[in-house]
């Protein structure tokens, strides 16, 4: 009895996840073995056509690319989030400062790209200041390269990585620092011998959570990125939409997520104790990554 | 616990028989309409407006941003559009793929109104069985007069490094190809890999190193804000962001080697359930005052319809001569895998 009414509440998600997640995957996962058709689609005829042209050298230099942006945003949301988390978790006034750091997700994302292009543009306020502090007569060329896509990035994505590391803090006790420090630790000390590993599950998601969505970006480097920014997920869409090569597109995707969910069951089999807390310590924190539109 | 099941099962059945019910509703209902699948800012709503008005009908205007998005949304199935706008390649592909529903000109009494010139090149559709042009045109290069003091219209334009950074082309592989090959002197719908290589060549070495960005989302925002000085793309692009009052600064010209252009046509979809309404549609269109009035909304010479140009009140930022070196883009079948090899060393190398 108790066994059914279980199924039953999970029913909606499981149901949810099967048609939107599982049935697309499965499709995608068809496509990228068949052979490409003339006008976009595919023709029903098994190939690994689409595999093999993802050995192709410019495809290759993307990939290390990409990995390399994801790494570097992903390692500057993080390191400007702990102290950020750290810094909410022992204020007193905790409920604004989570407060402050959700409004911006009432702006739309692709709005707060262009609010990102107006102020960082040749002709943009920033520039505007340089100029008129006479620091430059040209003005500074911030956009449209790699450092542009990385900051609009870590921008994008630092809400996801305070959040859980938050959450994380937020349950340390904080008399364990004093402690460490009766001991004889510096305050440096402390905080990487003693916060860091007590708080190591809060950083793995908050990661996971940045890093996992950047490396499938693909609205920030076609807005500000450059001639150097072309990622993954612009070759997506342009083998789908401009060059018609539809098993190309599934087989890069493919490539994609069985990447990131590799990374995820390699941190959630190695840290099983730890991952249940989180995930156990604040269900919400598991819907940003799904609403967060790329 | 069986009767929580019922009850949930009730609920879902009830839920599924309402949606049903509401998704046929969109369909049905007694007065006519038209439903037009069209590209973004293509059509004027006041036209859109004197249509419903003149018919008693209503219109439902969806749109789309490329062909390849048209086509593979009509692909899918679902859709139950009447027209939609096809360029001259597509409308070829759409034949072939029997999409097309044959019009019978006969009904079409502006038809006469027509550029000979342009049926000419419809080579796409030969006899114009199955559609009916609605507008020629082509990509040009807008210039910031402000910025760039003298000039020559060219596509060398792009090989300035005096420009270096402040120019920006079109994220399109048969735009940006078409022109480096009208420069060196090739088709634009070549398919032999020594010309295609060649127009490669000229693009990475020459055009990209000048370059800020391949970019056709915001390549008329860029332009607008100042954040470039010289634009290659679509004058009503252009046009539709830069302030009117600063109109007078920006130079659109069709550079002299010619480039790739486009012929969209009107076609009517298989399987439409207005068919004769879809008819007084394109016959509406193609009448000079509605042309002339489509023309002025967007800047665009009459290049189509011969009387329209008489009646045409505003400005054109090109004039239909300056199409002349330019070449109707083709689909070129399985060729496109070489353009599509040398775009990409193009848009993903440094």
């Amino acid at each position: 009895m108790k066994k059914h009414t279980g199924l039953l509440y999970t029913m909606p998600q499981i149901l949810w996840l099967l048609v939107f997640f599982a049935a697309p995957l499965c499709i995608i996962i068809a496509y990228s073995f068949l052979r490409k058709g003339l006008y976009g689609g595919v023709e029903p005829q098994l190939s690994l056509d689409a595999y093999t042209a993802m050995a192709n050298p410019n495809i290759l230099l993307v990939t290390w690319r990409t990995l390399k942006i994801s790494i570097i945003a992903t390692a500057l949301t993080l390191l400007i989030a702990l102290p950020c988390g750290y810094s909410i978790a022992r204020s007193k006034n905790q409920a604004i400062r989570l407060f402050l750091v959700i409004v911006p997700f009432w702006t739309n994302f692709l709005v707060r790209i262009y609010a990102w292009i107006a102020i960082l543009g040749n002709e943009g306020f920033l520039n505007d200041i340089l100029k008129a502090l006479h620091l430059t007569s040209t003005g500074v060329q911030f956009l449209y390269n790699q450092t542009a896509v990385i900051l609009v990035l870590v921008y994008m994505y630092l809400p996801y990585a305070i959040l859980p590391l938050f959450s994380t803090i937020d349950k340390f006790d904080f008399t364990l620092l004093d402690a460490a420090r009766d001991l004889g630790a510096t305050k440096f000390q402390s905080y990487v011998r003693v916060l860091l590993p007590n708080i190591k599950s809060g950083l793995v998601t908050a990661g996971l959570f940045t890093f996992v969505p950047i490396f499938g970006a693909y609205a920030v480097p076609l807005l500000v990125g450059g001639k150097d920014s072309y990622m993954l997920g612009n070759i997506i869409a342009d083998q789908l939409t401009k060059t018609r090569n539809w098993p190309l597109a599934s087989s890069i995707s493919m490539t994609v997520t069985v990447l990131t969910t590799g990374l995820v069951f390699l941190i959630a089999l190695r840290k099983p104790r730890e991952q249940k807390q989180v995930f156990d310590a604040d269900p919400l924190l598991l819907q940003p990554v799904q609403a967060g539109k790329r | 616990m069986d009767k929580l099941r019922k009850v949930i099962l009730d609920v879902s059945g009830f839920l599924l028989v309402s949606l049903v019910l509401l998704l046929s509703g969109c369909g049905g209902g007694q007065s006519k309409t038209l439903y037009i699948f069209n590209w973004t800012y293509y059509t004027p709503d006041s036209v859109i407006q004197k249509f419903e008005k003149e018919y008693g009908v209503k219109v439902v205007y969806d749109t789309f941003a490329s062909n390849e998005e048209m086509f593979a949304k009509l692909k899918a199935g679902g859709a139950n559009y009447d027209i939609t706008f096809p360029s001259g390649d597509y409308v070829s592909i759409m034949i072939k793929e029997n999409m097309l529903e044959k019009i019978d000109k006969s009904k079409l009494k502006n038809f006469a109104n027509i550029d000979p010139k342009v049926l000419e090149q419809c080579d796409f559709d030969p006899g114009n069985q199955y559609s009916i042009p609605y507008y020629l045109g082509a990509a040009g290069v807008a210039v910031n007069k402000t910025k760039v003091a003298s000039y020559e219209k060219s596509w060398s334009i792009f090989a300035r490094k005096d420009l270096a950074n402040r120019m920006i082309m079109l994220d399109d592989m048969r735009e940006v190809m078409g022109d480096a090959l009208k420069y060196l002197g090739y088709s634009v719908n070549t398919v032999d890999q020594k010309q295609i290589d060649e127009a490669r060549d000229l693009i990475n070495k020459v055009w990209k190193p000048n370059l800020l960005k391949f970019d056709a989302e915001a390549f008329a925002k860029s332009f607008a804000a100042g954040e470039v000085w010289v634009a290659q793309g679509y004058a009503e692009s252009i046009f539709a962001e830069v302030d009117k009052a600063n109109w007078n600064t920006v130079d659109f010209f069709i550079p002299k080697e010619g480039g790739p252009s486009y012929l969209d046509s009107m076609v009517i979809l298989k399987g439409s359930k207005n068919k004769d309404l879809a008819l007084k549609f394109i016959d509406f269109i193609q009448r000079p005052d509605i042309y002339a009035e489509f023309c002025d909304y967007f800047g665009f010479p009459s290049t189509v319809n011969v009387p329209a140009r008489a009646l045409k009140k505003g400005e054109s930022w090109y004039r239909p001569e300056d199409l002349l070196n330019c070449e109707l883009k083709k689909d070129v079948g399985a060729d496109l895998e070489k353009y599509n090899a040398a775009w990409q060393t193009i848009r993903v190398g440094k």
